[in-house]
């Protein structure tokens, strides 16, 4: 009932805006978030955010460090669960389901937001079983349906034709960016709904960088995406939705080209021009 | 160029030296500890030569055979004390030990003498030496064979020529005989009649279950009746084989010159191995070594644990250890578990890992207090109760036994295991797990999955200064189920196979026995020795056999240096 009454809110203040850079009107909406605030203890670190996440597009997240953006990602799976201190109130709607509510299956739900995080994180096993991890975690043990899975999984990854003759060696012994790739055919292949990557091209090289870049275009025809990056560049480059976050406040979200180039809000521009952050 | 000394204790040098100095010492302590036990011990297998002289005493003069053991010098003063003429001016006198052997004939078969009174000193080459069953090693002249009692060959004479040879060979093909036989002998009293006396016993106990319960079923008894009856009816056939075997092997004796000039007869069925010392070439002495350690390794104790081997007790500290590993990994990591990944750290977590810390200092004794009162009486006096009710007034698991030694040590040892474990789980990046979590796996499935085997290394870690701690412990072991003999190995042919309520022997608490409470000293010494570097090794291998496992462990989830 209050959900629908602060949708409708938004709904009036984008109109009110008059020429919005935000308009979802012909989008399917994923995710929806309602008034969500989080703190760390006493230390309030997102302050009611408000926002609508479009289906199959990719939204990525901008800000200065310590802005809340990773902190807002994390909440879209639950991932801040495992912080003891955390504490949250809002709601998140994943297709119109409250993933907060008290039913709700944490494992099931992280099973349909996928996560990539900062750092590669493979399991010290072989790619094949690193990709095979989430299926067989559902239960899932017949052979030719793993395989084909894993196959495609990679290919999703753009990694297939760099792995195929050494899928049963240990995964330690990529390099960084094939790692990166890995951990995201990792996340596809249990085929989640959506696909959370928190600055995935960081701690890569340049060339990596462009080929995790590529990917998320490829892989945006399949998933919804959402990315937080500190790179502007990157988010101009692969995102179709930007959210600009300053101090645990959502401060502008648009569609990305506007957003870049006429921001509405003089925090937005000050940021996006190099003025601080 | 010159230093002042602040600047060299600045340069950092002298700790340097400090350390190096330290780590040195350590290392020439250790090396010269085993270097001491491995050369003493490992000594005592080589066929010594047997030295043959005269030994004057006052007016008396005697002959002597035996084995140079040790020499050392004593004052003067001492000796004019006990009795010993020492000529003025002289300070200190050198004293000889020797083994003579033959304490059936003689009072000792150690005997202490002033070097400068034995005379003559020759090594003649056709002295025999026999290690027998009972009293110890025999030395003299191989005079004769007999069967019978009736003279087969005879030889007199003292010099190496070829009827003495032939005599030799002679002597040796019996010996063959005997041992051969022996061999027999002992395949049937150990494992024939030994699983006959087991079934039997097993029968008894049915039986006397049976009457617990009041049974009237007349099949289960006549059942076995019958099956005694046949056990019975076998036991007989072994018996009467046994009686032959028995008089096969008294058939021969040999009869020897010894060192005052008596003529002795001893049967050959009492020789475990017979020698030539003096006429043995290096490789024959070699080859008589490797004999001797291997039996040494692989054969049962004999004479109140002074001669023979001492594998049942290598095999008792080995099966106790591997024991305790079993039982300690899984209760150590679950603890650990717990501990690092479920419970609330607070006061009472804090509290307990306090507490874990100082169990691991608790003395050993402690531990073998409360496994005698806690396991043994308490738990096992239950289970007999419970289960073996048809035993008593025997005790089955009311005693001490390998199990209840394994789980005092596992108690003893736990707390290494859990702080290990708790070092290895903390250790594992968060990225990890979050990665895990992130793909839809429970908090559990991350851990049995992920976290668990990369913590392995860590785990193996605690396990093998487990073993480490254990494989050393006596105290405990000796209130808990470790004798000095036991009659039988716990794993053998007999169903259930690992018998866990038997007694057992160990390596640690063998070195106490045949060190301390042996009757023979001299004798029991070398074996001290040797046990002890024995004792090391067994720990060593123990040891390095997990290093291995954590070693591959540890290559295999190495993305903890990321």
């Amino acid at each position: 009932m209050t959900s629908e009454a602060k949708t409708h809110a938004i709904d009036i203040a984008s109109m009110q805006r008059g020429e919005s850079n935000l308009n979802l009107a012909d989008e399917q909406i994923t995710l929806q978030v309602q008034d969500l605030r989080l703190s760390y203890g006493d230390k309030e670190a997102l302050h009611g955010i408000n926002m609508d996440i479009p289906k199959n597009r990719v939204t990525a997240f901008i800000g200065p460090s310590g802005c809340g953006k990773s902190t807002l990602l994390r909440c879209f799976n639950r991932m801040n669960d495992l912080v003891d201190s955390c504490n949250i109130t809002g709601k998140i709607l994943l297709d119109g389901d409250n993933i907060y509510d008290r039913t709700v299956n944490v494992a099931d739900l992280r099973r349909r937001v996928g996560m990539v995080f900062q750092k590669p994180n493979p399991f010290p096993k072989s790619i094949y079983e690193n990709v095979a991890y989430g299926l067989r975690i559902q239960g899932i043990n017949k052979k030719r349906v793993i395989d084909e899975t894993v196959e495609w999984a990679l290919r999703s990854a753009a990694l297939w034709d760099e792995v195929k003759d050494r899928l049963h060696e240990s995964a330690l012994g990529m390099s960084g960016g094939q790692q990166q790739r890995l951990v995201i055919a990792r996340t596809v292949a249990v085929k989640p709904e959506v696909l959370l990557l928190d600055e995935p091209a960081s701690a890569l090289d340049p060339i990596s960088t462009l080929k995790i870049e590529e990917l998320i275009h490829e892989l945006k025809d399949n998933f919804t995406i959402v990315i937080v990056t500190h790179n502007m560049q990157q988010a101009a480059r692969v995102s179709d939705y930007t959210a600009f976050m300053y101090m645990g406040d959502l401060i502008e979200f648009g569609a990305t080209d506007a957003l870049f180039t006429k921001p509405e809000k003089k925090q937005t521009e000050d940021y996006i021009t190099g003025r601080y952050g | 160029m010159r230093y002042s000394v602040s600047e060299w204790t600045k340069s950092g040098s002298p700790w340097v030296w400090l350390n190096a100095g330290a780590v040195a010492i350590c290392v020439i302590m250790v090396v010269g500890l085993l270097g001491l036990i491995a050369v003493r011990g490992l000594a005592h297998f080589w066929p010594a030569d047997v030295i043959q002289a005269t030994y004057t005493q006052g007016e008396q003069s005697r002959r002597i055979m035996g084995e140079m053991v040790q020499q050392e010098m004593v004052p003067a003063e001492q000796l004019r004390g006990a009795g010993v003429e020492v000529p003025e001016g002289v300070e200190a006198m050198r004293r000889d030990l020797l083994k003579v052997g033959n304490r059936d004939f003689g009072s000792a078969d150690f005997v202490w003498a002033m070097d400068h009174l034995i005379t003559d000193k020759t090594y003649p080459e056709m002295i025999m030496a026999a290690e027998r069953l009972e009293w110890g090693n025999f030395y003299g002249y191989l005079r004769e064979i007999r069967e019978n009692g009736e003279t087969v060959t005879r030889y007199e004479g003292h010099a190496k020529s070829d009827e003495y040879l032939n005599l030799w060979a002679t002597f040796q093909d019996r010996l063959d005989r005997v041992l051969e036989i022996r061999e027999q002998i002992l395949e049937i009293e150990k494992h024939k009649i030994g699983s006959i006396n087991y079934e039997l016993e097993r029968l008894r106990l049915k039986e006397r279950s049976l009457e617990l319960k009041q049974s009237t079923d007349a099949q289960a008894y006549a059942d076995i009746e019958a099956r005694r009856a046949e056990l019975n009816a076998d036991y007989e056939v072994l018996q009467q084989d046994l009686i032959d075997l028995y008089t096969q092997i008294n058939r021969d004796s040999f009869v020897a010159e010894i060192a005052d000039g008596r003529e002795v007869e001893i049967s050959l069925a009492k020789v475990v191995r017979a020698f030539l010392p003096n006429n043995m070439g290096t490789g024959d002495k070699l080859m008589h070594y490797a004999a001797k350690l291997w039996e040494f390794l692989s054969d049962e104790p004999r004479e109140a644990n002074t001669e023979g081997g001492i594998f049942p007790a290598i095999f008792g500290t080995v099966m106790m250890v591997i024991l305790m590993s079993v039982l300690v990994t899984p209760f150590g990591v679950i603890a650990a578990v717990y501990l690092r990944e479920y419970a609330k750290q607070g006061f009472v977590t804090r509290l307990i890992r306090i507490a874990v810390n100082n169990l691991a200092g608790v003395p050993s004794i402690v531990y073998g207090v409360f496994g005698l009162g806690f396991f043994v009486y308490f738990l096992g006096g239950t289970i007999d109760d419970l289960f073996f009710p048809e035993a008593k007034p025997a005790p089955t698991f009311g005693t001490g036994g390998l199990m209840w030694a394994s789980i005092t040590l596992a108690l003893l040892t736990v707390p290494v295991v859990i702080v290990a474990t708790e070092e290895g789980l903390a250790r594992i990046p968060r990225s990890v797990r979050e990665g895990s979590l992130a793909l839809g796996a429970t908090k559990f499935e991350t851990l049995m999955k992920v976290v668990l085997p990369m913590a392995s290394p860590a785990m193996m870690t605690g396990v093998i200064l487990a073993i480490a701690r254990a494989a050393g412990e006596v105290a405990p072991l000796m209130l808990v189920g470790v004798v000095k003999l036991a009659p039988s190995l716990p794993l053998d042919g007999n169903y259930p196979f690992l018998h866990l309520d038997q007694k057992f022997m160990h390596l640690g608490f063998h070195i106490y026995d045949v060190g301390f409470q042996s009757p023979n000293v001299e004798a029991a010494r070398p074996l001290v020795y040797a046990t002890a570097f024995l004792l090391v090794v067994v720990i060593a291998l123990l040891n390095f056999s997990a290093i291995a496992i954590r070693n591959h462990l540890r290559e295999k989830y190495k993305a903890l240096e990321m």
